[in-house]
């Protein structure tokens, strides 16, 4: 190929490069992140209403002007019961700056009876709620136990970390982060 | 195809999508290795800049992620060694990966051009691993359509920009992989580092999670077009060196 023929061509991709940034630019100003719920870092995160271990119901966007950690769980996963108390002691820690735990239990795939013995063992003070229909977990498309939502106070999720434990830095780097 | 999908999701969902990157570097690492001779570099050499990079990748990623974090870890300095891969720095691991391997590569004097030609089938069997990891992980992805070929994603149907994405890897792999040229001017790496800048400016459009700046133009579009800029212009210097010699 001719050098000329090589300029022109390159510029031609430039210049089409160039206004094509232009021709697909997001006319709205903003990307789909936060505007519809999904179980995804950038999404709003799916509202749920549960039952607590005290016949209770907690609804997620009850909490909204919080900062939430939602915790899916089962008794019989080891990773989950290995980062339980590293999330009691970081829950002790933060409940006062407005950080919250909704740890739900998933009790269609759970032995209900175990779930008490296991929250006094561990001595876990936040809410413990239970998934038993699945329809929880189905809506955070869980793939894998245990499975961690950071959720900021607009309601949108900031990070989404799958299997454990979670080490306590990683607990302390994203709350700090969602409770800003 | 949907179903196809869906259980590949199912098969490699986080954290099992990195297998899939595992998996690139080490089939990259081979086709690197088969035409390594083709390049002024040996086997050896080869292996040892894709290991340092690793090495430095890893480490570094780490270690600036407790330096961003200190207080945090002063507090729980158990959690350095911890097997949570979130505990990282991506951007960071980069330059320190990037920094070992030029470390490397000064030390042993191993020629640029040359070097990044060898390189360049582990960077392409990447960039499909990547693709297949975005795919399986549900990141990178598009903004929603009316199209027949959408996919349902995160509770849309959206365009598979992740396919689009595996489908520009491929065609870029090809590309440099079959194309016959001894020319010592037509860089390997030049000529898929143009592909993948033009795939990104392209295919961004069609992304829902794009970083946008002033009047709704995406961040890694523009970054795209400056990598395009810059490797024609790399590309052209190299042709005027060859005239004038």
């Amino acid at each position: 190929m001719q050098p000329t023929q090589r300029r022109i061509i390159s510029l031609v991709i430039l210049i089409f490069g160039f206004a094509w940034i232009f021709v697909s630019a997001d006319k709205s100003g903003e990307s789909t992140f936060g505007k519809i719920p999904a179980p995804q870092q950038g999404f709003l995160a799916p509202d749920f209403e549960l039952k607590t271990l005290t016949g209770e119901t907690t609804k997620l966007s009850d909490l909204r002007g919080q900062a939430v950690l939602v915790n899916l769980w089962a008794t019989w996963c080891p990773p989950c019961r290995a980062e339980m108390q590293t999330i009691e002691t970081i829950y002790q820690e933060y409940k006062d700056r407005g950080f919250t735990v909704l740890a739900v239990n998933m009790t269609y795939q759970d032995t209900p009876l175990d779930i008490m013995p296991f929250v006094h063992e561990h001595g876990l003070t936040f809410p413990i709620l239970l998934d038993e229909t699945g329809e929880m977990a189905n809506a955070y498309q869980l793939k894998s136990l245990p499975s961690s939502f950071f959720i900021n106070r607009e309601g949108i999720i900031n990070e989404v970390v799958i299997g454990g434990p979670m080490a306590e830095a990683l607990l302390r780097t994203r709350i700090e982060e969602i409770l800003r | 195809m949907s179903n196809i999908i869906s259980l590949f999701r199912t098969l490699f969902a986080p954290p099992r999508h990195l297998i899939l990157l595992l998996a690139a570097l080490w089939v990259g690492l081979y086709l690197s290795e088969k035409r390594v001779e083709r390049h002024s570099i040996s086997q050896d050499a080869l292996n040892n800049i894709v290991y340092y990079g690793i090495l430095g990748y890893v480490i570094g990623g780490r270690v600036l992620f407790v330096l961003a974090n200190l207080s945090v870890f002063i507090r729980s300095p158990l959690s350095i060694f911890s097997f949570n891969l979130d505990l990282f720095d991506p951007l960071g691991a980069l330059f320190t990966g990037l920094l070992a391997v030029t470390a490397y590569a000064r030390r042993q004097k191993l020629l640029l051009w040359s070097t990044l030609d060898a390189l360049t089938p582990l960077f392409a069997a990447i960039a499909v691993g990547l693709a297949l990891s975005h795919l399986a992980a549900g990141t990178a992805f598009g903004s929603p359509t009316t199209l027949p070929w959408g996919i349902e994603l995160w509770n849309a149907t959206r365009h598979p920009t992740q396919i689009y994405e595996l489908i520009a890897a491929l065609l870029a792999f090809g590309f440099i992989w079959f194309r016959k040229t001894d020319s010592p001017i037509d860089s390997d790496f030049l000529l898929f580092a143009a592909l993948m800048a033009g795939a990104r400016l392209f295919l961004e459009a069609f992304r829902g999670d794009s970083t946008l700046i002033f009047g709704g133009i995406r961040l890694a579009q523009v970054i795209a077009w400056m990598v395009l800029a810059i490797v024609l212009f790399a590309s052209e210097s190299i042709h005027r060196v060859e005239r004038i010699d």
